[in-house]
């Protein structure tokens, strides 16, 4: 019932292939790498590579007047500034919780979110707030301070 | 369908190939990359970035850091080419600026063409280095800025007495007190800015009477001129002394006679706020030598403005080449943006709102400012090509006989219909500020006003006799019925209000030495000598001009 | 509870865990690798993403002169724009100044931005190339005839909004040419005042005022047009693409594949130069079991010897391999150029000449005689004269073959000398002895409307066809004639658009003579 058709083949009998097909195979793996290639350089295209904020470090100048243990929060960075005998400190105020940013109060911090309390030196008094407050790097010249918001210090390390 | 094979084969091995050389491309061979890379630093640089400075309220967001690494906010010591170098220490921190406020360009861009603006389609190229102190004029207004000379006088002062031994003034001299550290003075930077001690004088002169040592060898009494000149000095110091220096060659050079500038000045030429801003996609540079730069296209424009715009009625600036340097220099900081009111500078609010002078108001500075451009600097007049002369304003002839309201009238009301402007209006001067400039003038004459003891009008003649007279000796310069021509319009009301008859009569009688306005009482070789009773009549006619339009 | 003699629940969960991974891949691919017919039948046809595909195609389907690929090129071009399209949402901001400052970011800043962004307009641009070289490849062919007249109708559509896309895209960057070509844009959709200002009855039946405004949303170009045309180019008109698509390509299937001479297969029996077995060689009473329930039309009715092939690999190597040159051909293109970016858009500065995009410029060297006619009138013609092709030419002759019926070769041959001849001519005389205008100053406007470069060129054209038809007695010359010299009236009108005016519209022989900027 088939007519000029090798005896070997029938109807649903694959297409002769006596050899790999090298080509078809190649150009489809060929296909599939360039695609990889261009998907993996297009995942990189969402991450920013320059973040529309003002840089961690910036420069304040500290008022005269500022006593020992009053923070200085300069307008629109979380950061509290002090001075005393020893010198010059930063203490972040980004909550360790959650992110919020707490306030300074009469005897240290306290944050309006979950009410977490961290004492003057900005370790942990009560809340959920699992560590302290960090500090910050800091660094004099004359009358402008320095703060670098993206290193951290050991507590207690003060600048002259 | 193995053709389609070999296409699919080839075209993805093609693209395959094209992406790896742009990834290539874009993560080893970035220009900005390979300067990071080749940059170093005692504390480490850290990772290979791009880095910005980020203002949003200035609406900066500049990337120049990226290449100058050692202008990032925090890095510093970075050692290598000559792109990472530093910033030189300004009042200004970059850190909160940005560059692109002082300097112009493409702030946004990260290959150095682009970022320095000399693209095509970006109309804020970066400013000539030589001309960086331009910038200033983005946010600031010097403001009671003298003529040149006056400036340059009190600037030798400064030195002559000797005042930078003790003070600093823009990095420059001063003394470290060798035993308790610390200047010997005060830094005078700027002083313009923050003012200073008006008792100076008094105190320095009693600390030298009772210190003595050092305090009474180095400081001697100061004279009243020179004291006054130091004033002029201080006043300026707002730090930026070059900007300073070319603003007064700019006041002394008459611009604000036709620009006005900050709302102040004259309107026969555009208003130069934004002269500096210019868009070089917009300028012909055909004939400007130095390349395709806004400043060398507005050194050109100022030595032939006609060449550089077309139809343009600006005469030529004919100074000396300095000169010509320090207008353009001036011209380029004219470019004031809209600030928000954190970054609003003082002195500018002074200026903008309270109208507090940019230009010092002695008469020198005045009429330099103002007049000179068509009057001269020696007020002896102008005469260019293609254009009507201007007039002396302070020839002696004129200066003896011309009475204070003829002349503080003119410069008020100017001479409608002619090219001298009414001065007495929001934009122009004050009625004080125009009586200096009326003193100086006589001032420069040298000369001192004869008295008149006659009235106002005191003629009475032949009104046609006049007419006929003047027909055949001053139409020819002053034009018919008065008009104007090469001579000034005799028929302008705001002469014939403001001139006394004796004026009128004394001008044609003595004429004006040196112009082509002869002495009617003496014959020439061309023409007669006039009776007084024709001048008289030739006055009857004038007056009887009075009234008629202009 | 376990049955006795089987392993207990523990033990049967590891077994399941460590054979997860293999099992995973088997529920996914349930018809293992497609090697024989069968399987590469059902893998074909029993996929979500291939299934639009017919399970064998014609071998006459997949020759290259019969398509060139260009279907596939225009999908490939589009898919690419899509995928560039949507990474550039994620830093384009769509609000007038900061939608250019967006743009420069991507172009300096953002990884791969600049390379994304090159890619979406160079993509974009030859996605309207192949649409056009599509269009003319299926008329040539013929292949509009019954029975794949709505077929063409779709393609038409998907025609105008593949215009619509690179129109609404063109406003996006915001700067002096993005701004001022869509106020041309707007200006020209706003063209049916010149009629009913004409006839004096503006005040009550306005559509060019109410275009306009719908347009922009606004009177003048800002944000509001702004945001209108983000909206339409990022989320509307791509999804009424991809449903004209989605029919269109339906369309294929049902019309029974793409169109073929009747001699077919003895032209392919010539040109065969591979072993390829036949198929059903007798004629089989039904199809594949499941696409019984569909009564239409399959490669394999009512005819001989089959000459299809499975489609999987063969037509997916095609498709494929036209897509990948379409990518490399665009990849080429934007990494040698960039896409233009100029001066922040300035409503106070006008761009002198200001050009509308590319595709368009034809139409706006119409415009410049008659903004009706230029801008509504001859597009309205030539979509509707296009549109009413398959129905106008009801002929069997030639179909499948390139230039097939009446006429033919020669007749397209002689169509494109007049169609070039016509075009210059009339340009040449308008642009050295102007036009109604310059030689009646007060001439009625109505006269200008109706007598214009623009339609003085349809009708010559429209002469010629007419000529064609009764010279060789057949609709198909004439419509050969037509569609011929369409096309080069659109390429000289495109042509001198875009090269020879300058500022003010004038007629300038190169951009170095145009005076001053």
């Amino acid at each position: 019932m088939t007519t000029q058709v090798s005896p070997k083949r029938s109807r649903l009998d694959p297409e002769p292939m006596p050899r790999r097909d090298w080509l078809g195979l190649g150009a489809l793996w060929a296909m599939a790498v360039s695609f990889l290639f261009a998907t993996v350089g297009m995942m990189r295209l969402p991450k920013a590579a320059v973040l529309p904020s003002p840089s961690k470090k910036f420069r304040v100048a500290l008022p005269e007047t500022l006593a020992a243990g009053e923070p200085f929060v300069p307008p629109g960075r979380s950061v509290a500034l002090f001075r005393d005998e020893e010198g010059v400190y930063a203490i972040s105020t980004v909550c360790t919780h959650l992110g919020c940013i707490v306030k300074p109060a009469a005897d240290g911090f306290e944050c309006p979110c979950h009410g977490s309390r961290f004492a003057p030196d900005g370790e942990v008094r009560k809340g959920p707030a699992p560590k302290p407050l960090a500090w910050l790097k800091v660094s004099v010249s004359g009358s402008l301070v320095t703060i670098d918001e993206g290193t951290t210090v050991p507590q207690g390390t003060k600048v002259a | 369908m193995k053709k389609n094979k070999y296409l699919l084969l080839l075209s993805s091995l093609v693209t395959l190939v094209l992406l790896a050389a742009a990834a290539i491309e874009e993560n080893f061979f970035r220009e900005w990359r390979r300067i990071q890379r080749s940059a170093r630093s005692d504390s480490g640089i850290a990772a290979l970035q791009l880095r910005q400075i980020v203002n949003p309220s200035l609406k900066v967001a500049d990337r120049c850091v990226s290449c100058h690494l050692g202008m990032a906010p925090g890095e510093s010591l970075v050692r290598g080419a000559d792109v990472l170098r530093p910033h030189k220490p300004v009042v200004h921190d970059p850190s909160e600026f940005g560059c692109t406020i002082c300097h112009g360009g493409q702030g946004q861009a990260t290959f150095k063409e682009d970022a320095h603006g000399q693209v095509e389609f970006w109309p804020e190229p970066m400013l000539p280095r030589e001309m960086s102190w331009a910038g200033c004029g983005s946010c600031h207004v010097a403001l009671g800025v003298p003529s040149q000379t006056t400036l340059r006088r009190a600037e030798l002062a400064f030195e002559r007495l000797d005042c930078y031994a003790c003070h600093r003034v823009d990095s420059r001299g001063g003394t470290i007190r060798p035993d308790r550290g610390g200047m010997e003075g005060p830094d005078l930077s700027f002083t313009g800015l923050r003012g200073w001690d008006g008792a100076w004088h008094e105190k320095h002169a009693k600390k030298a009477a009772s210190e003595g040592g050092a305090w009474r060898k180095s400081f001697s009494p100061v004279s009243e001129e020179d004291q006054r000149l130091l004033e002029v000095f201080l006043r300026t110091r707002v730090g930026a002394s070059s900007l300073v220096r070319a603003k007064s060659v700019f006041l002394s050079a008459g611009c604000l006679g036709c620009h006005r500038v900050n709302g102040v000045g004259g309107d026969d030429g555009p208003e130069l706020n934004a002269a500096g801003l210019k868009d070089p996609g917009r300028l012909i540079f055909a004939g400007v030598p130095g390349g395709r730069q806004v400043s060398a296209w507005m050194a050109e424009h100022l030595r032939s403005p006609v060449s550089v715009v077309a139809g343009s009625l600006m005469p030529p600036v004919l100074l000396p080449e300095e000169d010509i340097r320090q207008l353009t220099f001036f011209t380029m900081s004219l470019r004031a943006r809209e600030l928000p009111d954190r970054y609003l500078p003082r002195d500018r609010v002074r200026a903008v709102r309270f109208g507090e002078r940019e230009f010092s108001t002695d008469g020198e500075t005045l009429y330099g400012a103002f007049c000179a451009g068509c009057h001269g600097s020696d007020g002896m007049g102008r005469r260019l090509p293609g254009l009507i002369s201007f007039p002396s304003v302070a020839h002696p002839d004129f200066l003896a006989i011309a009475p204070e309201e003829l002349m503080q009238r003119t410069i008020e009301e100017g001479r409608p219909g002619r090219r001298m402007p009414g001065w007495l209006k929001p934009e122009g001067l004050r009625p004080e500020e125009i009586r200096t400039v009326v003193a100086h003038l006589r001032r420069l004459g040298g000369v001192a006003p004869e008295p008149d003891p006659r009235p106002r009008r005191w003629v009475s003649s032949d009104v046609e006799l006049g007419r006929r007279l003047f027909e055949s000796y001053c139409r020819g310069c002053h034009g018919p019925e008065g008009r104007g021509g090469e001579g000034p319009a005799l028929n302008n009301k705001v002469l014939l209000a403001g001139a006394t008859d004796t004026y009128l009569v004394e001008t044609i009688r003595r004429g004006r030495r040196g112009t082509a306005m002869g002495g009617f009482a003496e014959p020439t070789p061309v023409r007669p000598a006039l009776s007084q009773a024709e001048i008289e009549a030739i006055v009857s006619f004038l007056r009887s001009l009075e009234g008629g339009s202009s | 509870m376990p049955a006795i003699g089987t392993k207990d629940a523990l033990t049967e969960f590891r077994e399941n865990l460590r054979a997860a991974p293999k099992r995973i891949l088997e529920t996914a691919f349930r018809t293992g690798l497609p090697t024989t017919d069968r399987s590469r039948s059902t893998f074909v046809f029993g996929n979500v993403f291939l299934h639009l595909h017919s399970v064998r195609t014609h071998r006459w389907s997949l020759r290259w002169l019969t398509t060139a690929g260009l279907g596939i090129a225009t999908l490939a071009a589009f898919l690419i724009t899509l995928v560039t399209g949507v990474l550039l949402m994620f830093y384009y901001k769509p609000y007038p100044e900061v939608a250019y400052q967006s743009i420069k970011d991507i172009h300096f800043v953002v990884p791969t931005g600049r390379f994304i962004r090159n890619l979406h307009r160079w993509a974009a641009n030859v996605m309207v190339v192949t649409v056009i070289l599509h269009m003319a490849r299926v008329f040539y062919t013929a292949a509009y005839r019954r029975p794949r007249e709505y077929n063409w109708l779709i393609g038409i559509a998907l025609l105008v909004v593949t215009l619509a896309l690179s129109f609404t895209g063109y406003l996006l960057p915001w700067d002096q040419l993005a701004y001022w070509a869509i106020t041309i844009g707007a200006n020209i959709a706003q063209s049916p005042r010149e009629v009913t200002d004409a006839l004096g009855i503006t005040e009550w039946f306005d559509p060019g005022g109410l275009q306009r405004l719908l347009l922009l949303g606004s009177d003048t170009v800002g944000e509001e047009a702004l945001i209108r045309f983000y909206l339409l180019h990022v989320m509307l008109l791509p999804l009424v693409l991809a449903a004209l698509l989605a029919v269109h390509f339906w369309r294929v299937r049902k019309d029974g594949g793409l169109a073929r001479p009747d001699d077919a297969d003895d032209i392919l029996a010539r040109e065969r130069r591979e072993e390829t077995y036949p198929v059903f060689t007798e004629q089989p009473q039904k199809t594949y079991h499941l696409a019984a329930i569909v009564r239409g039309r399959t490669p394999a009715v009512g005819r001989g010897p089959e000459n299809t092939v499975p489609s999987m690999p063969h037509l997916f190597y095609a498709e494929f391999g036209v897509l990948m040159l379409t990518v490399a051909v665009c990849l080429l293109l934007s990494l040698l150029w960039d896409a233009p970016l100029k001066e922040l858009a300035n409503p106070n500065v006008p761009e002198n000449p200001a050009k509308a995009p590319w595709y368009f410029l034809g139409l706006q060297e119409m415009v410049s005689f008659s903004a009706f006619m230029g801008g509504i009138g001859v597009p309205t013609i030539v979509l509707i004269g296009l549109g009413l092709i398959p129905y106008l030419d009801r002929e069997a002759e030639g179909t499948g073959r390139w230039f097939g019926g009446p006429g033919g070769w020669p007749l397209v041959r002689l169509s494109l000398l007049f169609g070039f001849a016509a075009a210059l001519g009339v340009e040449a005389f308008a642009i050295r002895f102007g036009w109604l205008r310059e030689w009646f100053p007060n001439i009625h406007q109505l006269a200008i409307t109706v007598f214009n470069p623009g339609t003085v060129l349809t009708a010559l054209y429209a002469a010629f066809s007419i000529w064609a038809m009764k010279r060789h007695n057949s609709t198909r010359a004439g419509a050969l004639a037509l569609f011929t010299c369409f096309l080069c009236g659109f390429t000289v009108l495109t042509v001198i658009g875009t090269y020879f005016r300058g500022p003010n519209w004038e007629f300038f022989w190169s951009p170095a003579d145009w005076p001053g900027h």
